[in-house]
C-alpha cells in the first residue's frame, strides 16, 4: 500500500466524489424520495435569500479542478467554413499559381479528388501589429487586436460535412446526443449569474445552422445544461415576454393567488421540498422579465461604444448587436456564449462553393468591426483576461476550385485556422502550419478535441477528468482517451 | 442587477444514501452488498483495475491475497490478524493509515471488513449475474397489511429496520394516482365520483381492471417504451430528413400494451419479426425497432459511420432487454462488469444481416427500410415501375450533369440546391448539342409517363422495417479500439460470457432468404427460461413507472456500475411471477395496483424521514411531478379540448416562430396540424430529432438519440414561463373558462368551483371561493378586465398551481 506521502497527488474523481456517488447525483428520474437527504431542515425559503438554494441546483458555482485562467467563453462559429488561406493562413507561394493544376489530396462535400486548380488567395495580406502577423484585407479591423491574438493554424477535424463537422465542433463527436462544449463548461463550474442562462446562444438574423438545436443540445445530460437561445430583438428568451393582453398587474395578481394557494397545499406536505423550489421559479421567472431586458438594453451604451461596434451600419449591425450583448453577459458572468456568424444554406454563411469573393466579403465584413470591437472592449473594462475568445468554424476551405470555372472552395477539414484570444492566451503567437498551399496541416496538427481541452483547461476543468457516468461509462467531451491542451497556445 | 434569487435550474437530484443495514437483524454482510462498494469508494482509485499501488489491486480475488511489494498480504481470509488491509485501514499513525485521503473508515465499515475477511473474504458474484432465485414471500408480524406478496417482501423489510408501512392514502388521491399512473391522464369528474360513490369491498380491482382495459393503457406505456428504443421519426444530422410509416412503430407498440402481447412476443417480433415463423405486418412492423435511430446520409467516414450504427443497435439492444451497458467494450473490455470486446462484437455479430438505414448514394429508405405491405400483386407492379423510374431518371441525370459542367459555378452551385429543376428547365437546353437534348427529352417524356402510371396505384401501405436484410453477412471482425479500418479476430455470434450460455450454432441460410435467423435466435434466447435477466429487467420497469423509480435504480444498467436493488427478493419474486403468467404484463400492472404499498399514503413521518429519507425502504409512497406529456394531456382534459382519437399519422404542435427560426430550414419538416388534431395525446405529436417541441423539452422530455432509462425531474424556471406565457396553456385556460361559463353559469362562486373541481378533480374549499373571489374582483375592478378575461385568468392560475403538475 502508499504511503500518505506519494498521495498527496491522488486524484480523486471530478469533483471530489467517487463515480457512484456520482451517478447517484447526477442519475434520473428519481423524484421526491430521492431528494431528502440533499435538502437542509430550513428547507427553501430560509435560505433561498442568502443565495444559496438549499435545494441541490445543477448550476450552482462550482469550484475549479484546477487554477483558471478564465472565467467565460465567447466562441465565434463562423459557421459554414471560412477559408484558412484567404484570411489569416498566409500563403505567399500560391500567388502567381491560380489556375495551375496541382497533385494534392482533398476530401470535401465533392468526395476525395487527388487534384484540383488553384484558386490563388483572393486577398491581400499585410504584416499587422507588433508580431508583424500576415492578415488579409478582409480584416482590417481585426488586424488590429493580432498582439492579443494566439493563431492555430494547423487544427484539423473529423469531418469535411457540415452536419458532422457541427456536431463535432461542438459536441466532440460525430453523432448527435451528446452535450455541447457550453453544456460541459456549465456542468462543470455552473453558473455565477442570477439571472442568465449560463450558456446562450445567439443566432444570425440568416437563421439557424444545420443540425438546428442538436449544436446546443445537452445530450445526455439534464437540459438544465442545455444552450438557450437569447434574442436581441422580441422575446429575448422563449416565452419570456407575456402574452400581449397579460399587463404585468395581472401576473402579479396570478402570482399572489397562485403562491397562496400553493402555500396551503405545501404546508400539508412540508417535507416535500420540491414543492417549495417550483414555487420560488415563479417569482424567479417574474423577476426575470424585468431584468433579462437590461441586458438587452442597448440604450445604457454610449453613442460611441454602439459606434465601435457597428452599430450604425446595416452591414455590422446585427452581428455587432450581438458582440456587444456578449460584452454584456460577461459583464454579468454567463459562462459560455456562442456567437453564429452567418446561418441557413449557401451563402448565408461563409459555405464559399460559389463566388468566393462575394460570401467572404460579406461574413468577413459583417463580423470584422464587431469583433475587434469586443476584443478591443473587453481589454479597455479589464475583462479580456478572464473571457476567452475562441474564432473558427467547422472546418476550413480547400486551396483547389470546386468547379471547372470560378473561384468557389469545397470543405477542408485536413487542415484549417482556429484563433484564441485573452483568458490567458498567448498573444501574438502563431501555432502549427498547413503545407504551402494550406491543403492539411503539416505542423504540429491539432484535432478539434485539443481545441476543447485548451476551452475547459482555461477555465479550471480538467479535460481528463471532467466526467459524466452515462451508458456504463465515465463520458467525457475528450473522449476515452487523455487528450492535452495546446500547450503552445497558453500564456 | 443580480438578485439574490438565481436563474437557478433546480434540478431534483438524487443523493447517495445507504440504509443503515447495521440495524438489521442478520449480522452477514455480503460481498457485493457491503464490500466491494465500499473497496470501490475507497481503496480502487490505488489499488484497482487501473493502479495497483504496491502490489496490490482489491478489485480481483486474486490480488487480495497476493504477495504485496513488502511480503505482506493485504488479506489473508479466515485470519483477520495477519491482514495488513485492516492494519491499514485502523492504523492510529495518520502517515500509515489508509485510506490517505479522506475521512478514516467508519467503525461500522472496519467491522464488515472484519467480518468479511474472517467469513473467508469470498468475491461473490455481481447479483445479476446469479439466477434469479424462487423466495417464498416471507413472514411478517402485521399479516393484515401482507396479502399481497409484494406487500410480504416490503413490510418483512420495513419490520427488519422497525419502521412501518404508510396508511393508505384518501380514495379520491388513490384514483387519481391509478387514473395517472395507468392511462397518464386524470379521471372525468364523472369517473371519480362513480369510484368515490362505489362502496363494495371490490371496488379498487375493479377500477384496476377497468383501467387496465382503457385503451389509454396502451398509449401511457408505449410512451415509456418509446423514450427506451429512442422513438423518433427524423434522421438528424443536416437534413434531419423523415422516417417514413415510423409512427407506425408507435402505434403497433400502443396495440401491444393494450393487447397485453406476452413480453416474449414483444421482444421476438422487435428483434425478429422478419424472422418469425409467421411473419405479419404487426411483426414487420415491429423491426421498425432497428430503424428508429440517428442516421448521417453523409457521413465523412461511411464505414466507420456503419459501425456506429451497429453500435446504436448493440447498446440500444443489450440496455433494454438486458439491462447491460456493453458500450464500453465496443473499445475494449469493459473495465469492471466481466463484459469483454468478443463478447460485444459477438453480440454484434447476431445483427451483421442488417443493412443500413438507406443507401448513402440515394438517401432513399425505401429499398431497405420500407416494407410494401399491399397485395403481392400491387407491390410487384409498384416495384416494376419504380425501377424503370429510377433508371430513366439516372439517364435523365447523366445527361443533366454534361450540360451542368459547362455552366457557370454559380449555376452548378445551384444545381445542388433544391432549385436545380428549375435550373435545369430553364438553362440545360443552351448547355446541350441537339443530339444530347433531343435524348433528354426523350427520357423525359418517359420519365412522366411512368410516373402517371405510379400514380394511377392506389397509394402504397408501407412500414418502417428491416426490408432487406443480407441473408449471408460478411463475417464479423473485433475492431481494434473500436476502429472500424483495423479489424481483428473473427468472432461467431454469441451471448454474453457472464450470461453463462454456449455459443448457438447457427446453420447457414439460403442465399436467397431473406434474412440470416442470427436475430431469432438471439431473440428466443432473450426470452428463454434460463436468461437471467431480460425478466427482471421488464418487471423493473412496471415498477420504477408505477412507483417513480425501479427497485434498480438504474433501469438500463443491472451491472456492477449500476445500483443494487433496494428489494432484491421482491425483484427475483416478480420476474419468476412473470414468466409464470405466460409473460403476461398486465397481470403484473394489476398485482401491483392492487398491493398495499401502492396504495400507501405519500405523507411524511418525522421518525421515518429520518431513519430512511430517500425512502430507499418504501414505508410511503413518492409524490411525483408529472410528466411533460401528462401535464399537456391533462390541461386538455380540464379544457375538454381533449380529442381521444388514437393512432396514425403523428400531428405537429403550434411552434413560436423564434423556435422554428433555430432551423436553418425554418419550418422545414414542420407541418400545420387543424386544432382538433392538436387536441390529440402528446404521444401522437410528431417527433422530430432537431425540433423538439419546448414545451415537452421543458418538462424533461429526453434526447432521443439514445435510449432514455428514466426522465430527467429538473424545476426551472423555464416550465413557469411555457405554462404561464406559452400559447398551448393560455389557450387551455380560454378554453377552461368558456367551459367553466357554461356549466356554471354566472355565478362567481359556482365558476371558482367549477374551474377548481375541472382543474384539480376535487370540491374547492372556502378559502378557494374567497381567493377566487377576491382574484375575480381585483381584476375587473383594478385591472379593468371584463369578467370572462378575468375568469380565463384565474383558471390559467388554476393550471400553474403546484398541485395540478404534482401527484400524490
Amino acid at each position: 500500500m502508499r504511503s500518505k506521502k506519494t498521495n498527496m497527488s491522488v486524484k480523486q474523481n471530478f469533483c471530489g466524489r467517487t463515480r457512484r456517488e456520482f451517478l447517484w447525483e447526477t442519475g434520473c428520474g428519481f423524484g421526491a424520495a430521492a431528494l431528502a437527504s440533499l435538502l437542509s431542515v430550513g428547507g427553501f425559503f430560509g435560505s433561498s435569500a442568502s443565495g444559496a438554494p438549499a435545494i441541490a441546483n445543477p448550476l450552482r458555482p462550482k469550484p475549479s479542478q484546477m487554477p483558471s485562467k478564465a472565467k467565460s467563453v465567447i466562441f465565434l462559429f463562423m459557421y459554414g467554413g471560412p477559408s484558412h488561406i484567404d484570411t489569416f493562413d498566409y500563403k505567399p507561394g500560391m500567388v502567381g499559381m491560380d489556375g495551375k493544376t496541382v497533385a494534392v489530396k482533398t476530401f470535401g462535400r465533392g468526395g476525395h479528388k487527388s487534384e484540383g486548380c488553384i484558386v490563388e488567395p483572393r486577398w491581400k495580406f499585410r504584416q499587422r501589429g507588433e508580431c508583424g502577423k500576415w492578415v488579409s484585407d478582409l480584416f482590417p479591423h481585426l488586424g488590429d487586436c493580432v498582439d492579443d491574438i494566439a493563431f492555430v493554424h494547423s487544427m484539423t477535424a473529423e469531418s469535411p460535412i457540415h452536419g458532422s463537422g457541427l456536431l463535432m465542433m461542438n459536441s466532440g463527436r460525430l453523432q448527435s446526443g451528446s452535450p455541447a462544449l457550453g453544456s460541459w463548461v456549465n456542468y462543470g463550474l455552473g453558473s455565477p449569474n442570477d439571472n442568465l442562462p449560463g450558456f446562450v446562444v445567439m443566432l444570425a438574423r440568416e437563421g439557424g445552422p444545420i443540425n438546428g438545436a442538436k449544436n446546443w443540445s445537452s445530450g445526455f445530460m439534464p437540459a438544465s445544461y442545455a444552450g438557450t437561445i437569447f434574442r436581441a430583438n422580441g422575446s429575448p428568451l422563449d416565452d419570456l415576454s407575456r402574452p400581449q393582453e397579460m399587463t404585468r398587474p395581472i401576473e402579479r395578481d396570478m402570482l399572489d393567488s397562485l403562491g397562496r394557494m400553493n402555500a396551503v397545499h405545501h404546508a400539508a406536505r412540508p417535507d416535500q421540498q420540491e414543492l417549495a423550489a417550483r414555487i420560488a421559479t415563479y417569482e424567479l421567472s417574474y423577476r426575470m422579465q424585468a431584468e433579462v431586458p437590461d441586458v438587452v438594453d442597448l440604450g445604457q451604451e454610449t453613442e460611441a461604444t454602439k459606434k465601435m461596434y457597428g452599430l450604425d451600419n446595416d452591414k455590422t449591425r446585427d452581428f455587432g448587436t450581438r458582440c456587444l450583448l456578449a460584452r454584456r453577459m460577461v459583464e454579468r458572468g454567463v459562462r459560455f456564449i456562442q456567437l453564429y456568424s452567418g446561418g441557413g444554406h449557401n451563402d448565408d454563411n461563409w459555405d464559399a462553393h460559389g463566388d468566393l469573393i462575394a460570401n467572404h466579403s460579406r461574413h468577413a465584413g459583417a463580423t470584422d468591426q464587431p469583433i475587434a470591437a469586443l476584443l478591443k472592449d473587453l481589454k479597455q473594462r479589464g475583462l479580456l483576461d478572464e473571457t476567452l475568445i475562441v474564432w473558427g468554424g467547422e472546418f476550413g476551405r480547400q486551396p483547389t476550385a470546386e468547379y471547372g470555372v470560378g473561384t468557389g472552395r469545397d470543405h477542408n477539414s485536413y487542415g484549417f485556422t482556429m484563433w484564441m484570444a485573452g483568458g490567458g492566451v498567448k498573444g501574438g503567437a502563431t501555432i502549427g502550419a498547413t503545407d504551402e498551399i494550406g491543403s492539411a496541416a503539416v505542423e504540429k496538427p491539432f484535432h478539434v478535441k485539443r481545441l476543447h481541452a485548451t476551452v475547459l483547461q482555461q477555465l479550471g476543468l480538467d479535460p481528463n477528468r471532467l466526467s459524466y457516468f452515462y451508458r456504463g461509462l465515465d463520458q467525457k467531451l475528450v473522449g476515452v482517451e487523455a487528450v492535452e491542451a495546446i500547450r503552445e497556445l497558453i500564456a | 442587477m443580480l438578485s439574490q434569487v438565481r436563474f437557478a435550474i433546480f434540478a431534483l437530484i438524487a443523493g447517495a444514501v445507504s440504509i443503515g443495514r447495521a440495524q438489521a437483524a442478520e449480522p452477514s454482510v455480503a460481498f457485493q452488498r457491503d464490500i466491494k462498494p465500499l473497496l470501490a469508494r475507497r481503496c480502487f482509485s490505488c489499488h484497482g483495475p487501473n493502479k495497483h499501488e504496491g502490489g496490490l489491486r482489491l478489485d480481483k480475488p486474486e490480488g487480495a491475497v497476493a504477495e504485496l511489494d513488502s511480503g505482506k498480504h493485504a488479506i489473508v481470509p479466515k485470519n483477520v490478524d495477519e491482514s495488513e488491509l485492516v492494519a491499514r485501514v485502523t492504523a492510529a499513525d495518520e502517515s500509515e493509515r489508509m485510506p490517505p485521503e479522506g475521512k478514516a473508515l467508519t467503525p461500522a465499515e472496519v467491522d464488515a471488513l472484519k467480518r468479511w475477511i474472517a467469513s473467508g473474504a469470498k468475491y461473490e458474484k455481481h447479483w445479476a449475474f446469479v439466477p434469479p432465485e424462487r423466495h417464498a414471500p416471507p413472514e411478517v408480524t402485521n399479516k393484515d397489511w401482507a396479502q399481497n406478496p409484494i406487500d410480504a417482501f416490503v413490510l418483512a423489510n420495513l419490520e427488519q429496520n422497525g419502521m412501518e408501512a404508510a396508511p393508505p392514502a384518501d380514495r379520491r388521491t388513490l384514483a387519481r394516482r391509478a387514473y395517472f399512473g395507468v392511462t397518464g391522464l386524470p379521471p372525468t369528474n364523472e369517473q371519480l365520483q362513480a369510484f368515490l360513490d362505489d362502496a363494495s369491498d371490490d371496488a379498487w380491482p375493479r377500477l384496476v381492471d377497468s383501467l387496465l382495459a382503457s385503451s389509454h393503457f396502451g398509449e401511457q406505456w408505449a410512451r415509456h417504451w418509446l423514450d427506451l428504443v429512442r422513438f423518433a421519426e427524423t434522421n438528424s444530422f443536416e437534413r434531419d430528413g423523415l422516417k417514413p410509416n415510423a409512427w407506425k412503430y408507435r402505434d403497433y407498440v400502443i396495440r401491444s400494451f393494450n393487447d397485453d402481447k406476452p413480453y416474449d412476443q414483444f421482444v421476438r417480433e422487435q428483434l425478429a419479426g422478419d424472422e418469425l415463423e409467421h411473419v405479419t405486418d404487426d411483426s414487420m412492423i415491429a423491426t421498425g425497432y432497428y430503424r428508429l435511430g440517428t442516421w448521417d446520409d453523409e457521413p465523412a467516414d461511411p464505414l466507420q459511420a456503419r459501425f456506429d450504427d451497429f453500435d446504436d443497435v448493440v447498446s440500444t439492444t443489450s440496455q433494454v432487454f438486458l439491462g447491460l451497458t456493453v458500450g464500453c467494450a465496443r473499445c475494449h473490455d469493459h473495465k469492471i462488469d466481466p463484459i469483454p470486446q468478443t463478447d460485444y462484437y459477438g453480440l454484434l455479430a447476431f445483427f451483421a444481416d442488417i443493412t443500413p438505414y438507406a443507401d448513402v448514394s440515394e438517401r432513399d429508405p425505401d429499398r431497405f427500410s420500407q416494407w410494401d405491405m399491399s397485395k403481392p400483386e400491387d407491390r410487384a407492379h409498384r416495384a416494376e415501375l419504380h425501377s424503370s423510374e429510377d433508371k430513366i431518371g439516372k439517364e435523365m441525370h447523366a445527361i443533366e450533369e454534361v450540360g451542368v459542367a459547362r455552366m457557370s459555378a454559380g449555376e452548378q452551385e445551384i444545381a445542388r440546391t433544391p432549385d436545380r429543376s428549375r435550373l435545369i428547365q430553364e438553362k440545360l437546353q443552351q448547355h446541350l448539342n441537339e443530339s444530347e437534348w433531343a435524348q433528354w427529352q426523350d427520357s423525359s417524356k418517359r420519365f412522366s409517363a411512368v410516373q402517371e402510371e405510379i400514380k394511377k396505384l392506389p397509394p402504397p401501405e408501407a412500414a418502417l422495417a428491416l426490408a432487406k436484410c443480407n441473408p449471408r453477412p460478411e463475417e464479423t471482425h473485433i475492431l481494434m479500439r473500436g476502429n472500424a479500418h483495423v479489424p481483428g479476430d473473427v468472432v461467431e455470434p454469441h451471448f454474453p460470457a457472464i450470461c453463462g450460455d454456449e455459443a448457438p450454432k447457427i446453420s447457414l441460410a439460403a442465399a436467397d432468404a431473406h434474412s440470416s435467423g442470427r436475430r431469432r435466435v438471439l431473440a428466443d434466447w432473450m426470452v428463454s427460461p434460463r436468461n437471467i435477466l431480460t425478466a427482471r429487467v421488464i418487471v423493473n420497469r412496471v415498477w420504477q413507472h408505477y412507483f417513480g423509480r425501479g427497485l434498480v435504480r438504474t433501469a438500463n444498467n443491472f451491472g456492477e456500475l449500476g445500483t443494487p436493488p433496494t428489494h432484491p427478493e421482491l425483484l427475483d419474486y416478480l420476474a419468476l411471477w412473470l414468466v409464470d403468467h405466460n409473460w403476461q404484463l398486465k397481470p403484473l400492472h394489476r398485482l401491483i395496483l392492487t398491493s398495499n404499498a401502492y396504495r400507501m399514503s405519500d405523507a411524511g413521518n418525522s421518525q421515518a424521514l429520518a431513519t430512511d429519507p430517500t425512502n430507499d425502504l418504501l414505508w410511503r409512497f413518492d409524490m411525483r411531478r408529472l410528466s411533460a406529456e401528462e401535464i399537456h394531456d391533462a390541461a386538455l382534459v380540464a379544457s375538454g379540448e381533449f380529442n381521444p382519437k388514437m393512432f396514425g399519422q403523428g400531428y405537429y404542435p403550434k411552434l413560436a416562430q423564434e423556435v422554428l427560426a433555430t432551423q436553418s430550414r425554418p419550418g422545414n419538416g414542420w407541418g400545420k396540424s387543424p386544432r382538433d388534431d392538436r387536441s390529440r395525446r402528446s404521444i401522437y405529436m410528431h417527433v422530430k430529432r432537431s425540433l423538439l417541441p419546448p414545451l415537452l423539452t421543458a418538462f424533461d422530455f429526453p434526447d432521443v438519440d439514445a435510449t432514455c432509462e428514466a426522465r430527467f425531474v429538473t424545476t426551472q424556471p423555464a416550465q413557469a414561463l411555457a405554462l404561464l406565457h406559452g400559447d398551448f396553456l393560455n389557450d387551455q385556460a380560454s378554453k377552461l373558462a368558456t367551459r367553466v361559463e357554461k356549466e356554471a353559469g354566472s355565478d362567481l362562486k359556482a365558476q371558482i368551483a367549477e374551474s377548481i373541481r375541472l382543474g384539480l378533480d376535487r370540491p374547492a374549499s372556502d378559502e378557494e371561493i374567497a381567493e377566487g373571489l377576491d382574484f375575480l374582483n381585483r381584476l375587473t375592478s383594478q385591472c379593468g378586465q371584463k369578467s370572462t378575461e378575468a375568469l380565463k385568468y384565474w383558471c390559467l392560475t388554476v393550471l400553474n398551481l403546484n398541485e395540478f403538475v404534482y401527484l400524490d
